[in-house]
């Protein structure tokens, strides 16, 4: 490989190697999409098993399912299922943030499309580029083994959700080694996010075409460099976080067992330090797709531009120093959750401005409604409604009553499993004639909207309530007077699934049907340098760099 | 922002270097924190933290009375009987005392436990100041050994100037004996053959 790869900039590999060993920034993007589009089926069809579990009071499935993916004994069968809930719960929510939103949003849209609208023919390290990709893959299998190897005492897998907080993950909760194995999938995608962070803000920095200065990028640039940033500060953190739980585990270090003078607390803050970064690390990449597409779609330049630039900077930045608003029930002084609960909303006055600018940059704008635009737009409708139970939760009052229970499943699920996957789509419609050089049919692609806008309203807004009432999360089994915002909430998933399966008919229709794009079929509104490229572009694009003088915006 | 130099050779790798450098440093940042961590607690009285003052008591007495509560626990795998003389007694701040705890070893071979402490309410740890004390070290008991271990504090009177501390008037000191541990057998070999099969 050695003496290729330096040719690798210039070569054009074909079939297997072309894809095991590329360098090629659009082709790794397209790999990263394929993975996250595995790792989100996955986390969906676990969610789906739970939800299908919730769907009646008591506990009906998951030992069935025990006994036929952990070959589970059938007189254990009732404890192993609901270790096999809790195993679900754990993987869904580390297969859909590690898994699904960052290898889409930042591997895969960001390596598309940073290179391109910034006029540079690749990326800085084209070879790293390729190694986060294999460490990603390496690190999905890794969590996916933990699934079946021992965990706690006679149990397969590790269910203690995907924070691990010790005890739960120490050897008390776990003792066998499905933790170590998530562990260790978590150093791999921490590696693997690392390095392309690098590779990411080197990029930006230093291969701007001539005349793409900083104030001129596209928002979408704007938001992979700032999420870069953010990952090169926080996920070292979890990877220290992780290694002294490891060390625990199994070299005897007490970092986090009081007996030795450790404090779980202790590991609390540090992955807390991560954890709550990591949401914006989803979020932002989406905040500059929509960006991109309300001002495409509304044929004006983004409202503000400067200001969405720097609200996403100082989101960046006071999302950094909240952390411990999830940790407000273990005993923090007042003073402290004073700080925490103001330091939390003040974050609600960048994100303002985010949403306040969409709607100025669509106002008086000449909209046409296609669909990037109307999934934009159910973004900015779902993203407000999380973030205003957001707000609610910021209050260290309120979030004592509802911690660790269905209205902050509801929360981070309108932000993440709403939010940010709206986003994601708006991008995939977006920018799908510009990867494959077909138009999407329209009509799937607003079936696909409208079919998953209601299915996960109906999922998730009755999970308002049953917080409220008091539900709290992570049980396979709930009293009866939950029974019927669960049963509608279960009920939402037929609307869920058939968007799903939608949106694979739309590619399957797209590349069958093969309606060519051409270069820009978004009109004049599409205004960044990757609709002055053909569709799809050339494996090497910009041989000559293109010259920016207006704004890219 | 001055125009990039798009094909300058070398500032590729320096942004390179310079990102790795700082991503290093929030590693070791976070290996960092465990010392840091402790020696804030220890400096702040932060979470109940006990002071220690192992030189002397303050020479003027305070004002207030207080109640001081006595909590002991011992961790499961360690075969003790741990209690204090007394539950409770009431204090004047900068007033120095002993207080004595009984300990027994319940079983045959020789154990040895080490005490973790903290007080609550948590804002009190800055004002509980520790003399002397049995859990500053590790305890050995021989078989069916017993022992009484004095702890001797005082209350800071400064606390009587602490906005938060004018509602609390008890503080509880509280204790739990945890098994030192013999040089760490192999965990998974060991809790494999105690679990129950089932
Ligand atoms: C159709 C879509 C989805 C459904 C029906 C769904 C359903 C669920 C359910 C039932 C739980 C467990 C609740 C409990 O018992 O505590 C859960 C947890 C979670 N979900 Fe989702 N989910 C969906 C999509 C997503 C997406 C897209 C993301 C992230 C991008 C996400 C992130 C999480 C996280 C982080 C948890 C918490 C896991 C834990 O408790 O450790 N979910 N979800
Ligand atoms: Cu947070």
């Amino acid at each position: 490989m050695a003496s290729s790869t330096t040719a690798g900039a210039h070569d054009h590999p074909r079939g297997l190697r072309r894809f095991l060993f590329s360098t090629n920034h659009k082709d790794i993007g397209t790999l990263y999409i394929i993975l996250g589009t595995i790792g989100g089926v996955v986390g969906f069809l676990l969610s789906l098993g739970m939800r299908l579990e919730l769907a009646y009071p008591g506990v009906q499935i998951f030992p069935g399912l025990a006994e036929l993916l952990q070959g589970a004994d059938p007189s254990m069968a009732l404890d192993a299922g609901k270790n096999l809930y809790n195993v679900f719960i754990t993987v869904h929510g580390v297969l859909m943030i590690f898994f699904m939103a960052m290898p889409i949003l930042i591997g895969g849209f960001g390596n598309w499309f940073v290179p391109i609208m910034i006029g540079a023919p690749d990326m800085a390290f084209p070879r790293l580029n390729n190694i986060s990709f294999w460490l990603l893959v390496s690190a999905l299998v890794l969590a996916v083994i933990s699934m079946f190897v021992e965990g706690a005492p006679g149990m397969r897998g590790f269910g203690g959700g995907w924070t691990f907080y010790p005890p739960l993950s120490s050897n008390t909760g776990t003792p066998g080694p499905a933790m170590d194995f998530v562990i260790l999938a978590l150093h791999l995608a921490g590696a693997s996010s690392i390095l392309g962070a690098i590779n990411f803000i080197t990029t930006i920095f230093n291969m701007r075409a001539p005349g793409m200065t900083l104030h001129r990028m596209p928002l979408f640039v704007w938001s992979i460099l700032v999420t870069a940033f953010l990952l090169l500060l926080v996920l070292p953190v979890l990877a220290g976080c992780v290694t002294m739980l490891l060390t625990d585990r199994n070299f005897g270090t007490m970092f986090y067992d009081p007996a030795g003078g450790g404090d779980p607390l202790l590991f609390q803050h540090l992955l807390w330090f991560f954890g709550h970064p990591e949401v914006y690390i989803v979020i932002l990449p989406g905040f500059g797709i929509i960006s991109q597409v309300v001002s495409t779609f509304s044929k004006k330049p983004v409202f503000g531009y400067l200001g969405m630039a720097y609200a996403m900077v100082s989101i960046g930045v006071l999302g950094s120093i909240v952390w411990a608003h999830h940790m407000y029930t273990v005993g923090m002084s007042l003073n402290a959750q004073r700080y925490f609960t103001l330091a939390t909303m003040v974050i609600a006055v960048p994100t303002g401005i985010k949403i306040f600018s969409w709607i100025a940059t669509m106002w008086g704008g000449s909209i046409s409604f296609r669909a990037p635009m109307v999934w934009a737009i159910g973004f900015i409708f779902v993203f407000t409604m999380g973030g205003i139970t957001g707000v609610v939760l910021a209050n260290a009052s309120a979030d004592k009553q509802f911690h660790e229970g269905y209205y902050v499943v509801a929360h981070f699920h309108y932000t993440l499993s709403l939010g940010a996957v709206f986003a994601l789509y708006a991008g995939f419609y977006y920018w799908f004639p510009k990867m494959s050089g077909y138009m999407y049919s329209e009509t799937l692609a607003k079936a696909n909207f409208w079919l998953l806008f209601i299915g996960v309203n109906i999922v998730f807004f009755p999970q308002h309530f049953l917080g409220l009432g008091g539900m709290p999360r992570r049980y396979i089994d709930y009293p009866d007077a939950y029974a019927l915002w669960n049963m509608v909430s279960s009920f939402g998933m037929i609307f869920v699934t058939l968007s799903l399966i939608v949106w694979f008919y739309v590619i399957i229709d797209a590349f069958m049907k093969k309606r060519l794009a051409g270069a820009n079929p978004w009109g004049v509104g599409a205004t960044t340098l990757e609709w002055t490229l053909p569709s799809p572009p050339p494996f090497h694009q910009f041989q000559v760099l293109p010259r920016i003088s207006g704004s890219g915006r | 922002m001055n125009a990039p130099a798009p094909h300058s050779r070398h500032r590729p790798r320096l942004i390179a270097a310079a990102l790795i450098a700082g991503a290093t440093a929030m590693l070791v940042l976070s290996f960092a924190s465990v010392p840091l961590y402790r020696a804030f607690c220890a400096a702040t009285g932060f979470g109940g933290t006990p002071k220690i003052d192992a030189a002397a008591a303050p020479t003027d007495p305070g004002e207030r009375v207080l109640t001081v509560r006595f909590d002991a626990n011992v961790a499961r795998d360690l075969p003790w009987r741990f209690e204090p003389e007394v539950a409770k007694i009431s204090l004047r701040t900068g007033e120095t005392k002993t207080v004595y705890y009984k300990v027994a070893n319940l079983s045959d071979r020789e154990t040895s436990g080490q005490a973790a402490y903290n007080v609550a309410p948590g804002q009190a740890g800055a004002f509980f100041v520790k003399v002397a004390c049995f859990c500053f070290e590790e305890k050995r008991l021989g078989p069916h050994g017993a022992e009484e271990w004095p702890v001797v504090f005082y209350l800071d009177p400064a606390l009587e100037r602490e906005e938060g501390m004018r509602g609390v008037r008890e503080i509880t000191l509280s204790y739990t004996f945890f098994a030192t541990k013999d040089p760490a057998p192999s965990k998974t070999s060991e809790t494999a053959s105690e679990k129950p099969k089932g």
